[in-house]
């Protein structure tokens, strides 16, 4: 057993998690979570992808493909977070007389 | 690679253009239009160069793949890239005349930002030929398209543009994940790696990822749920952007990994066809019920992309040597008719002040250019010649009947007769004047200038089915290193 | 490779992968956010594990804590708004049928499990590209090897990066117009005095973080980051409070990065050179341009994020502005 292979299932796992809570879950706020989760389970397959048995260098492409993904995952998560405020107050309004 | 790089330039021009229109709200309009103007003139260069030289290859950077990020221009892309032009500029007339007025001051101030970074996106995937480069190009799609679904504000708009959000980020983190898992089978990204993969369990798994997640994007029945509220609840011009053309470009992608799918066997061809059935037959039951007619508009992008996906699974043991093209006609048919269509359905609201059909022929306003703009979009999206739309459906007929595939014919004839019944609700009700009430006939009521554009498209859909031997054969310029 | 490092490691993945579904399950809200940020910091530290330490650093800084702020913010929203009691699934649109649930929940484990089986049943340790890259590190112009894939070989994904950021607080800025003023969280005088003194030290080690990432771990996203989590002591502490006359300013710090880059890809082009081609020579100097200037445009543009609302004068009422 390697790093790698315990690490590839953790982050099949963990994108697993994210996706059942995508899906299932009702809460705004637990589904973008689950999103997140979605991403970071993709960034561990790539990270894994990247690994080498020391004392060999790890490939450096993922690594910089999985920088790109956070900083994407953080502009998505920004933006349905704006949403779900914005719909609360809406909808907190509408429930006020 | 000779003469200037248009390829770039059509993905940074509105790039350039989005910055402007957002330091510069005042003068977004003027930007935006010019700038669409000014992408579209790249893309007719890029047409210029690609029938001539067949295929155009940019190494960016000059690192060239698998190091490094390839564009590449082939007809297929070049097709993708001239509807995005067209749809584009058309739809960008009639947002001037749609957002104008104090009162949508602010939708104005962010459409045309929105708008420019999502035809930089949707340019940046028709040219894109790595995976990884396609992910972040359908986030920026994403982003902005749900930025102009939510332009209205109203909570309805909102709503569905959340579930929207929620589909959308799934569907590219699907696709994340498959690119992840390629790149542990092969250590590249680049389609030239992937064409050249040998076939294995993996690979197919992590294709099938990525088609789900693509599946979700282009709303694939059953993964359509997000749809219709979406592109329904929208403003008019930013519902023809995302019925038009967002869809595409996740269709678009399925479209070439499918020519590259190593192990794409006929079960899978036939489940995929199976979910296009579905959608025609669901989409179809559903826009007959339609209240609304955005609502009906909206679901019968979902039974048309369902149709997409049947052109496209008809291939059948010969492979997708032909039935890409099917699909490809279809794509291009169904975005520049129901751009078309929604901008008329939204110039047929304003108008009357509501869109319940229904309600329709008691109206004693009738817009009658948005009406016959209507009209002839809905020939093109049910397929009656001489439109686009009827090729598309020709070419899809006549290769599933030669393959001897009558489930598909079948299929293609229901949705075809379904269309037929929803356009028909509301066509009759343009049509009835023995209800009007509420003082006489205001029949010239929406000669506008507004009403130009869309008719222009529409009458596009129809006469472009013409001209529809010269479309597939620069469709095909280029595809020897890309589809197999 | 050690028994015992293996035993680590095997803990860890367990670890990452039991907080990842308790952040899901827990019922409190707070809690919940508090899981994640655990869970992203384990992450990043596995992350550590696999010889990825600029991924480790940009998890830690922008993928959790940026992140982790975010939602802590707009769960104070939530929360400030009315719904003084809200919990979880108060705000759900219809319950979800339990069958439903559990049918969910078996289609996102069989197609984890499906894929699991597909990956390991085929030849892993395929060479990457680690090959390509170091042949082309000397032409790079920088001796970090990710900095050198961002910035150089793979620089069209960057610049479209930081477009997706760009379109972000565009999306952000249009979704909350009109709205009232955000409840805005805050922190007393005590930590608006440690803000004053930490500040400078701060900003500091992000612009160090920059620095270094020609050479080390870290780089433009690292670096952005660590200025934005001052930017946002600032808001928090009240040291900044963003007034409408500096909107026109904050849109030209957002567009400025996106500008460099892409105007940079389009004028180093032409004499046999494609876009993004930049001439060896002076490949270090327009890396660190591009760089700097990416930099200071993803801190503003965190910023803003975690800000929200774009800060309009507020005539009256324009909660239902159309």
């Amino acid at each position: 057993m390697t790093p790698d292979l315990i690490y590839g299932a953790a982050g099949l796992a963990v994108f697993g998690i994210g996706l059942w809570g995508a899906i299932a879950l009702q809460d705004r706020m637990r589904r973008l979570l689950g999103l997140k989760l979605c991403s970071v389970g993709a960034g561990f397959v790539l990270i894994v992808g990247a690994w080498r048995e020391p004392p060999a260098a790890p490939d450096p492409m993922p690594h910089a493909l999985v920088i790109t993904g956070i900083v994407v995952m953080l502009s998505a998560t920004a933006a349905a977070l704006a949403l779900i405020r914005r719909l609360h107050d809406l909808e907190d309004a509408d429930d006020r007389p | 690679m000779t003469g200037p790089d248009w390829l770039t330039l059509s993905i940074i021009l509105p790039l350039f253009g989005a910055v402007a229109a957002f330091i510069l709200p005042r003068a977004a309009a003027g930007l935006g239009l010019t700038t669409v103007a000014a992408t579209t003139l790249c893309v007719l260069m890029m047409a210029d160069q690609v029938a001539a030289l067949g295929a155009v290859t940019v190494p960016l950077g000059g690192w060239g793949a698998p190091l490094g990020i390839e564009l590449r221009a082939d007809g297929l892309s070049v097709a993708m890239l001239a509807l995005t032009g067209m749809v584009g500029l058309l739809v960008s007339v009639s947002a001037i005349d749609a957002f104008a007025g104090d009162r949508t001051a602010r939708q104005r101030q962010y459409f045309w930002p929105l708008w420019l970074l999502l035809l930089s996106g949707l340019n940046g995937v028709y040219l894109g030929t790595d995976l990884f480069n396609l992910y972040v190009m359908i986030e920026i799609i994403a982003l902005a398209a749900v930025g102009l679904t939510v332009l209205g504000g109203t909570r309805e708009a909102l709503r569905a543009g959340l579930d929207y959000v929620y589909a959308s980020i799934l569907g590219a983190l699907l696709f994340l994940l498959g690119v992840g898992l390629i790149y542990l089978q092969l250590g590249r990204l680049d389609f030239a790696g992937v064409i050249a993969a040998p076939p294995s369990a993996a690979m197919t798994a992590a294709l099938a990822v990525m088609f789900v997640g693509l599946a979700l994007k282009t709303a694939l029945f059953p993964l359509h749920v997000w749809l219709p509220a979406a592109h329904a609840n929208a403003a008019a011009p930013a519902s023809a952007l995302l019925s038009g053309l967002v869809v595409k470009g996740a269709l678009y992608i399925v479209l070439r990994l499918a020519g590259y799918m190593p192990a794409l066997t006929e079960d899978i061809l036939t489940l995929i066809g199976l979910m296009g059935a579905g959608a025609v037959i669901w989409g179809g039951i559903q826009a007959l019920r339609a209240e609304r007619l955005k609502l009906l508009v909206a679901w019968s992008t979902v039974a048309q992309i369902g149709l997409i996906f049947v052109a496209l699974a008809r291939a059948g043991e010969r492979g997708l040597s032909d039935s890409w093209k099917a699909a490809a006609l279809l794509i291009l048919a169904h975005g520049i008719a129901k751009a078309a269509m929604f901008l008329a359905a939204g110039r047929i609201k304003d108008e009357i002040g509501h869109d319940r059909i229904r309600d329709l022929d008691r109206s004693p306003i009738r817009p009658t250019l948005a009406q016959v703009t209507f009209a002839l979009a809905a020939i093109s999206l049910i397929g009656l010649p001489p439109s686009l739309g009827f090729i598309g459906k020709w070419q899809l007929m006549e290769g599933a009947m030669m393959a001897g595939y009558w489930h598909w014919v079948a299929i293609t004839m229901i949705g075809t007769l379904f269309s037929v019944a929803y356009f028909s609700r509301v066509l009759a009700g343009f049509l009835r004047f023995d209800r009007v009430r509420g003082g006489p006939l205001a029949e010239h009521h929406g000669w506008s200038g507004a009403d130009a554009a869309p008719l222009i498209l529409a009458s596009a859909a129809v006469l472009l089915g013409l001209a529809a031997g010269p479309i597939i054969a620069f469709i095909d310029l280029g595809a020897g290193g890309a589809m197999p | 490779m050690s028994d015992a490092l293996l035993l680590f490691d095997l803990l860890l993945a367990l670890a990452v992968v039991a907080i990842a579904a308790a952040a899901l399950l827990v019922r409190d809200a707070f809690a919940m956010i508090v899981l994640f940020v655990v869970f992203g910091l384990l992450s990043a530290l596995a992350w550590v594990r696999l010889a990825a330490p600029d991924v480790a650093l940009a998890e830690a800084a922008i993928g959790t804590g940026l992140t982790g702020a975010l939602l802590l913010k707009t769960l104070h929203h939530l929360r400030a708004r009315g719904m003084a009691g809200w919990q979880p699934g108060a705000v759900a649109q219809r319950p979800v049928p339990r069958a439903v649930a559990w049918l969910n929940a078996g289609l996102a484990l069989a197609v984890m499990a499906g894929l699991g089986v597909a990956i390991l049943g085929s030849p892993l340790r395929v060479t990457g590209l680690e090959i390509a890259v170091a042949e082309a590190m000397p032409l790079s112009g920088v001796e970090n090897p990710v900095t050198a894939v961002l910035l150089n070989f793979r620089a069209y994904d960057t610049l479209m990066e930081v477009v997706v950021l760009l379109s972000a607080v565009i999306v952000v800025w249009q979704i909350e117009r009109g709205a009232g003023p955000a409840p805005a969280p805050s922190l007393g005088p005590v930590w608006q005095g440690f803000a004053r003194l930490t500040l400078p030290a701060a900003a500091l080690v992000g612009v160090y973080v920059l620095w270094a990432g020609a050479e080390a771990p870290g780089g433009a996203f690292q670096g952005g980051a660590m200025l934005a989590a001052i930017g946002l002591m600032m808001l928090l502490t009240g040291l900044y409070r963003p007034h409408p006359d500096h909107r026109g300013l904050a849109r030209l710090l957002f567009v400025l990065g996106t500008v460099a880059f892409a105007a940079t890809a389009l004028l180093v082009a032409g004499g046999g050179r494609a876009s993004f081609e930049y001439p060896p020579s002076y490949a270090k100097t327009l890396i660190l341009l591009i760089e700097a200037l990416v930099t200071i445009s993803i801190a503003v543009t965190l910023t803003a994020l975690f800000h929200g609302r774009e800060p309009v004068a507020l005539k009256g009422d324009l909660r239902h502005d159309p």
